[in-house]
């Protein structure tokens, strides 16, 4: 009777913060649409994985088969060569899901990074960092991009996430800096700093922990976006060299307009995948938001 | 008011500077040579003196600093120099730009009204059917690529249906101006603006939902004015200002998406005139056009900052 009472107060946090958790899954779970997009997400990433791991013949042209129809042997068809279109589908979703698993990460960490420090130190710190973000936000991202992939001369995949990251962390970098903004001036922060705790330690182990819901809400939210905007690139013709089959380099081919007309199944079947997948992040995506968000519970 | 529109306006012109000078010496510093592509090879195997006099002509020894003072010279003076085939950079622009500002302006214009339009009609008829509609377009408006729909939009009205041309913005043999822009503009501004139209719905729905649930929209409600005036003179005009700032707010997106969108069609606008000079390395038109945008944008945050202000005095007061 009496080892109940005498939890710590430490046990007594973790009990707490795992029957939150539960409370949180169970508000998932009550949210269809977020289910649906995680089952999506899941099924469509390990159908992905698993046909790289198998390693299904994506690059062979077969001359005697270019632009067959959907069939058994095809179920997607075959592309302008004579590539299996659907093991194009599945290693293109491996490539177009890395990148925007990558850069939609990355760019959050150095949002995060860059606006806790402009946050926290404020003043001239705060305006320079301010200032850079505005010119990077003085473009359309897509201009940007076609700018830097003219700068750096060279179309790859490493070029790519570079490009990506460098103009993709305005939104977190604002989110974070405005949240240190305010919670600099809370007391447990101006505890710590009287403390002699180091000002990174208040920054990145104090503070920070209290803006992560956002952050990771943006970050699920970001992948959608990169995915989108890879094939955008891809598709004008800028993205990674044509030899990676990301899905917006296969949906290249679909600007001749006689693909457009004859060859249906060159354009829909990786639009499909590209449309699916975007939607079941956006819908999990809100879902997190909803079970996340404590403005909302 | 006028100190507040001045000092924003005079903030413009650093922030064009930096960038340019920013793009410039990025550009320069590829270590691509711009002669290359201006004399054949054949003279640059057989006379380098050619090639060397051309550069020492062209300021290309000089510091980057140098070259860059000597280009904006240049550009303010109006001449914005030769691309690397030798044509104008100012003909280029002065061709292209009208086209992709008409096709931006429609879309703008489209977007607005059937985005806003839509969101206040579900925002009156919640979970009524233009609600339930207007929700699934949002779903879908984001998560469809939009050069997708564009493909599907030709792939249905050029080649089922056979209405509207799927390329180009004039046809060689028109008759009427009128009546082939507007065949020629149909789909892209359509394209853009079912993308638009999927954001700005939301926002319209959101904020006249809030307006309909504030105290003063009760009180008009309750002094018996008829139920459409209520919705049009108290809640529409205060459902507005977000909205409109929202829809300031969109045109990069709108910018960037009409260079993809111009690329589906093959719309001869600055945006396809970009891809090209890019994938062909011609760097003074990429330098223009870049500062083209970047200066429409500053604009746009202009006048959204004027817009705010003008709206609200605790803006302009603040500062």
């Amino acid at each position: 009777m009496s080892e109940t009472k005498t939890l710590s107060i430490k046990e007594q946090n973790k009990s707490a913060a795992s029957s939150l958790m539960k409370k949180n899954i169970r508000k998932f779970l009550r949210n269809k649409l977020a289910v649906f997009g995680l089952v999506v997400i899941v099924i469509m990433t390990v159908a992905c994985v698993a046909g790289m791991i198998l390693g299904v013949d994506y690059s062979t042209p077969n001359p005697t088969i270019m632009r067959a129809a959907p069939d058994a042997a095809h179920i997607f068809g075959t592309d302008t060569i004579g590539r299996d279109l659907f093991a194009r589908v599945l290693y293109g979703g491996c490539y177009s899901i890395f990148i925007g698993v990558f850069c939609a990460v990355l760019s959050s960490v150095v949002g995060a990074i860059l606006g806790a420090i402009a946050g926290y130190f404020g003043r001239w710190v705060d305006a320079v960092i301010v200032r850079i973000s505005e010119i990077f936000l003085a473009f359309p991202q897509l201009v940007l991009v076609m700018m830097l992939v003219a700068i750096l001369n060279k179309r790859s995949m490493g070029n790519m996430l570079f490009v990506f990251v460098v103009t993709g962390w305005m939104t977190t970098f604002r989110m974070v800096r405005n949240e240190f903004m305010s919670l600099k001036g809370e007391t447990y922060v101006k505890v710590c700093e009287a403390f002699g705790m180091s000002r990174a330690n208040v920054m990145f182990k104090q503070i920070l922990p209290n803006v992560m819901t956002p952050i990771i809400v943006s970050t699920t939210t970001n992948v959608a976006y990169f995915i989108l905007q890879e094939a955008a690139l891809s598709f004008i013709g800028l993205g990674v060299a044509d030899s990676t089959p990301t899905w917006g380099n296969i949906l290249n081919a679909a600007k001749s307009i006689q693909v457009v007309q004859n060859q249906w199944w060159i354009w829909v079947f990786p639009g499909l995948a590209i449309s699916l997948f975007v939607l079941a992040i956006n819908f999990f995506g809100d879902g997190l938001r909803d079970v996340l968000d404590a403005k909302q519970q | 008011m006028l100190k507040f529109i001045l000092k924003k306006l005079a903030m413009m012109i650093p922030m064009l500077l930096v960038i340019s000078l920013i793009v410039f010496v990025g550009l320069r510093s590829t270590g691509i040579d711009p002669i290359t592509f201006m004399v054949p090879p054949e003279v640059q195997s057989q006379s380098p003196e050619i090639v060397d006099q051309l550069r020492e002509e062209l300021g290309l020894n000089d510091p980057l600093i140098v070259q860059y003072v000597r280009w904006l010279g240049d550009i303010l003076h109006g001449d914005l120099g030769l691309t690397n085939k030798g044509e104008s950079v100012a003909d280029i622009i002065a061709t292209r730009l009208p086209y992709t500002l008409e096709l931006s302006a429609y879309a703008m214009l489209f977007s607005a009204v059937i985005g806003i339009g839509i969101g206040i009609i579900s925002a009156i008829r919640q979970n009524g059917i233009v609600d339930y509609i207007g929700r699934v377009l949002a779903v879908l408006g984001q998560a469809v690529p939009q050069f997708l729909v564009g493909i599907v939009l030709i792939w249905i009205f050029s080649i089922k249906l056979g209405i509207f041309p799927a390329a180009n913005r004039v046809s060689p043999d028109a008759t009427n101006a009128f009546v082939d822009a507007f065949m020629h503009l149909f789909l892209p501004v359509l394209t853009l603006t079912i993308g638009m139209v999927a954001v700005l719905m939301r926002y319209a729905r959101n904020t006249m939902l809030d307006v309909l649930n504030s105290d003063y929209i009760k009180t008009a409600r309750s002094k018996g004015i008829p139920e459409w005036k209520v919705y049009m003179k108290h809640g529409f005009r205060n459902a507005m200002k977000p909205v409109l700032v929202i829809l300031m707010y969109r045109i990069p997106a709108l910018i960037g998406g009409s260079v993809v969108i111009e690329s589906v069609f093959s719309y001869p606008g600055i945006g396809t005139t970009m891809a090209n000079a890019v994938t062909s390395m011609d760097y003074n038109l990429v330098l223009v056009i870049t500062l083209i945008i970047a200066a429409v944008m500053l604009i746009c945050s202009f006048m959204v900052d004027v817009f705010n202000a003008l709206l609200d005095p605790r803006v302009r007061l603040g500062e």
